[in-house]
């Protein structure tokens, strides 16, 4: 069960047959395979206009933009679902959800997504320094605000409530001096590539927690890493992904982001830190965690290394479970835990795998959420069906009996084991197979059916 | 007084993330005891343009600001000296002359947000602009209802997907489409016998998705139980939101003790060739309140039922060079019902020369809306779901 919490917890899960021997230390390796996702094409000559386009340039613009969407959402997801890069993508995923933010424009949203990629196993430091100038984030945050005389406001409270120190630990006089050090921060709309405006820059001096100075962004972003309670914040928002749904227990943390603050902000030591400690592995850390839909959804991908029928169906379940890649609900970031259950949520979830392994058709209607800007309110589904080589996975647990091929996939599926009724339930039902294949199929369907699977 | 923050520190355990109730029971449900208040919510999801929909009709601004948006005068219907409504909403109307509606206008909140899901998520959580919250108005009123109990059904929305205004701390309100839907796919063996489970031994994540389960099933039980006993009768639009506001009123009509009905009409973000779609969605939105007005009274449930109708935010007063409109902020409310103390136009005509970087400056804060919602109609505890005290208006 060890290997199976790790893949879990630094991936998505492991498909059956996978050599889980190798160390943790040497399957962390792995993750220094940065594959960026280049499916959209670069900035055009014509930039990123869109105030002033005539109703028909706009809608030939959002009409390409939904194919970019749907590309980059199926870009990500593939890598999510391979071997290779999964361990990296597990942790750009964290990063989007922390960074979360949304941009009409495609090529945006994929360079973003990239440089939280690069830095996603590096040094926090650098990465807050990349997307603090990522023009999707200047844009995004630019798009909230209120008071023209004070641009970045915005930015330097989010900066702080929500990439480092977290609510209570600054004052308002610190997000008005930051704010005044950010002015300035701006993008060229042709190449996309930051631009510091000196003359709209404030480069008087400015009091920020105590340091008397004429600071720029960069260094209140350094300033921000100087303070202990930034690695607490950030190991806190680690512990909610990667270790339980549970508050953080005091100790552990406490230790976690002492050492992550003495690192520097290493992302990849921190990280290692959790996979090679002893405590990670203990019971009440294990299926601790509620899936969130894309853990769901690119875990059942490596399970089964399915295909969807219909190219829609992936972003329909995403929409139908309230996970859209690239579209998180605002810059709070994603749901937590149980926030993702109720009632016709947690049904949906264990509908689900009849509705990719057999023919049914769902009708569930995902909800609008009222922008008329968000192309994937558009994305349907009925076909939900997932192509799936049980032969393959068949061929892993052959000349074994029913009853041990349930077990050793329930070993590849489950993150604890299931309770002896309910084993005997599942066995009932994979019995009236007749041949291995369809006593694969029915076993992945008995356990992901089960609220079970829903954790990790 | 206490702060939001802490009443949503004290509601949950300290200890665990999972707030597993004692001891599941079977569920027992009630029938809804005589004399109490329901609330019926209708959101208008994309930003309603509300100065095209209660229109100023003898204002020069709105006219200079929207040379090809601006509805003539001529067809306006014209119910008041300043103020009629879109051509379209004759359905309304006829309500206002009956004395059953309550406009308010620039409804809004402090630092307003131009962000759909900002903005939309504030209305929800009732939150001030700049803080973050993850439970609803609604979910909190079921959170405040009962500790341990099965609150689910109390608050209903007629959707596949629970909207974040019915989640609670603890209790998260219902979504179906329709009872019949969810009884049958309910009652498919896997969630009969998943179901039956006793879980509440075992670990707090396991524990808490069997139990969610059992209730779901129980409370789709009962209410398809209940449902099938009363035939509406009544005729309603061919159109899904009609749809939708039918299946409220069967709900009601069924005489179950849901207190809080949802449902959203979306399609109004509209920043392109704004004035065939509002149209057609006001016609839409009209036709079926209307339908439901009728509905509720023949059956005399209306006296105890308010109808309450937002958007997350109006748009600018000028329009756009697409022949549309842009986010803007306050908008207009409406609360339809049949004893309302005040009704028509309540508190003025929107400013338009008094604008914020182009938008209406809102003169009442949604959130005195709920209090006043909560506390006089559904006799909550209304300071406590908002965690603020937000003067009350009399109008229920």
């Amino acid at each position: 069960m060890a290997p199976q919490h790790f893949f879990y917890r630094a991936g998505f899960g492991v498909a059956p047959g996978t050599n889980t021997s190798l160390a943790v230390r040497e399957t962390l390796a792995q993750s220094a395979m940065n594959k960026p996702i280049a499916v959209v094409e670069p900035v055009d000559a014509e930039g990123l206009r869109l105030r002033g386009m005539s109703p028909d340039e706009r809608k030939q613009m959002l009409q390409k933009s939904r194919k970019t969407v749907l590309q980059l959402n199926q870009a990500w997801l593939a890598q999510m679902a391979n071997d290779a890069t999964c361990l990296r993508e597990k942790m750009t995923l964290f990063w989007h959800d922390h960074f979360a933010c949304r941009t009409l424009f495609a090529p945006l949203a994929q360079k973003q997504n990239n440089t939280l990629r690069h830095h996603a196993l590096g040094s926090f430091r650098q990465l807050l320094q990349a997307i603090a100038k990522d023009p999707a984030m200047l844009q995004f945050l630019n798009n909230q605000q209120n008071r023209k005389d004070s641009p970045n406001e915005n930015f330097a409270r989010e900066v702080m409530e929500l990439f480092t120190l977290g609510r209570g630990h600054y004052t308002e006089e610190d997000v008005k001096e930051a704010a005044r050090a950010f002015t300035g921060w701006a993008f060229n709309p042709m190449t996309t590539d930051f631009l510091f405006r000196t003359r709209q820059h404030d480069d008087g001096v400015k009091t920020f927690r105590g340091q008397r100075g004429r600071w720029g962004g960069e260094d209140i972003v350094d300033m921000l890493l100087e303070d202990k309670q930034t690695a607490r914040f950030v190991v806190g928002k680690i512990w909610k992904s990667f270790v339980s749904d549970q508050p953080p227990e005091p100790e552990i943390a406490e230790a976690l982001a002492a050492d992550f603050f003495r690192w520097d902000y290493d992302i990849a030591r921190l990280m290692e830190s959790l996979y090679t400690s002893s405590w990670f592995y203990e019971n009440r850390f294990r299926a601790s965690r509620i899936k969130t839909p894309v853990e769901l959804l690119a875990g059942i991908l490596v399970q089964t290394g399915g295909r969807f029928q219909e190219e829609v169906a992936p972003l329909f379940i995403q929409r139908a479970l309230g996970q859209v890649l690239f579209y998180p609900p605002n810059v709070g970031g994603w749901p937590q835990g149980p926030e993702w259950i109720d009632s016709s949520s947690l049904t949906f979830r264990l509908s689900l795998p009849s509705l990719l392994f057999s023919e049914r058709e769902t009708d569930f209607q995902a909800k609008d959420d009222g922008d008329a800007n968000n192309l994937t309110n558009g994305f349907r589904g009925k076909n939900l069906a997932l192509a799936v080589d049980w032969k393959k996975w068949a061929d892993v647990f052959t000349k074994q009996s029913t009853a041990k091929t349930l077990e050793a996939i329930s070993a590849v599926l489950l993150a604890r084991p299931l309770f002896a009724s309910q084993t005997a339930r599942a066995l009932r039902f994979v019995e009236t197979a007749r041949t291995d294949e369809e006593v694969v199929r029915q076993s992945y369907l008995a356990l992901m059916s089960l609220p079970e699977y829903q954790l990790c | 007084m206490s702060t939001r923050r802490s009443f949503l520190k004290q509601s949950a355990l300290a200890t665990s993330a999972w707030l597993i109730p004692g001891f599941l029971k079977a569920f027992d449900g009630k029938p809804m005891p005589a004399g109490e208040k329901r609330l019926v919510v209708i959101q208008l999801s994309g930003g309603n343009d509300g100065l095209n929909t209660v229109v100023p009709y003898r204002n020069d601004v709105y006219y200079q600001v929207r040379p090809q948006l601006g509805l003539p005068a001529s067809s306006v219907i014209k119910v008041h000296d300043e103020l009629g409504f879109h051509p379209a909403l004759e359905k309304l109307a006829r309500l206002y002359h009956q004395g059953e509606l309550a406009v308010l206008n620039n409804v809004g909140y402090p630092n307003p947000d131009r962000s759909h899901f900002r903005s939309m998520d504030i209305w929800h959580t009732a939150a001030d602009s700049s803080e973050y919250l993850s439970t609803g108005w609604l979910g909190r009123f079921l959170d405040a209802r009962c500790h341990d109990c099965a609150a689910g059904h109390l608050a209903i929305e007629v959707d596949d997907v629970l909207t974040l205004a019915l989640k609670g701390e603890r209790q998260k309100g219902m979504a179906l489409r329709n009872p019949k839907r969810l009884h049958d796919t309910l009652q498919a063996p896997l969630f009969q016998e998943l179901a039956a489970i006793d879980a509440h031994g075992e670990e707090p994540s396991v524990s808490y998705l069997y139990k969610t389960l059992a209730q779901t099933v129980s409370s789709a039980e009962y209410i398809y139980s209940q449902t099938g006993k009363v035939a509406s009768g009544a005729e309603y639009p061919a159109t899904d939101f009609a749809g939708r506001l039918k299946t409220i009123a069967q709900l009601i009509h069924s005489g179950i003790d849901t207190r809080v009905y949802y449902a959203s009409l979306s399609g109004f973000d509209t920043h392109v060739r704004q004035l065939n779609e509002h149209e057609r969605l006001l016609k839409v939105f009209a036709e079926a309140v209307d339908a439901l007005v009728t509905d509720l009274k023949k059956h005399g449930v209306f006296d105890d039922t308010l109808i309450l109708v937002f958007s997350e935010f109006g748009r600018r007063v000028a329009q756009n060079a697409s022949a549309g409109t842009d986010h803007g902020t306050a908008n207009n409310l409406f609360l339809i019902g049949s004893h309302l103390r005040q009704q028509g136009f309540v508190n003025g005509t929107p400013d338009l020369k008094q604008l914020e970087q182009g938008d209406l400056i809102h003169t009442l804060d949604f959130r005195s809306v709920y209090a006043t919602v909560l506390d006089r109609w559904l006799q909550a505890d209304a300071d406590r779901i908002l965690g603020k005290s937000f003067a009350r208006l009399d109008l229920v």
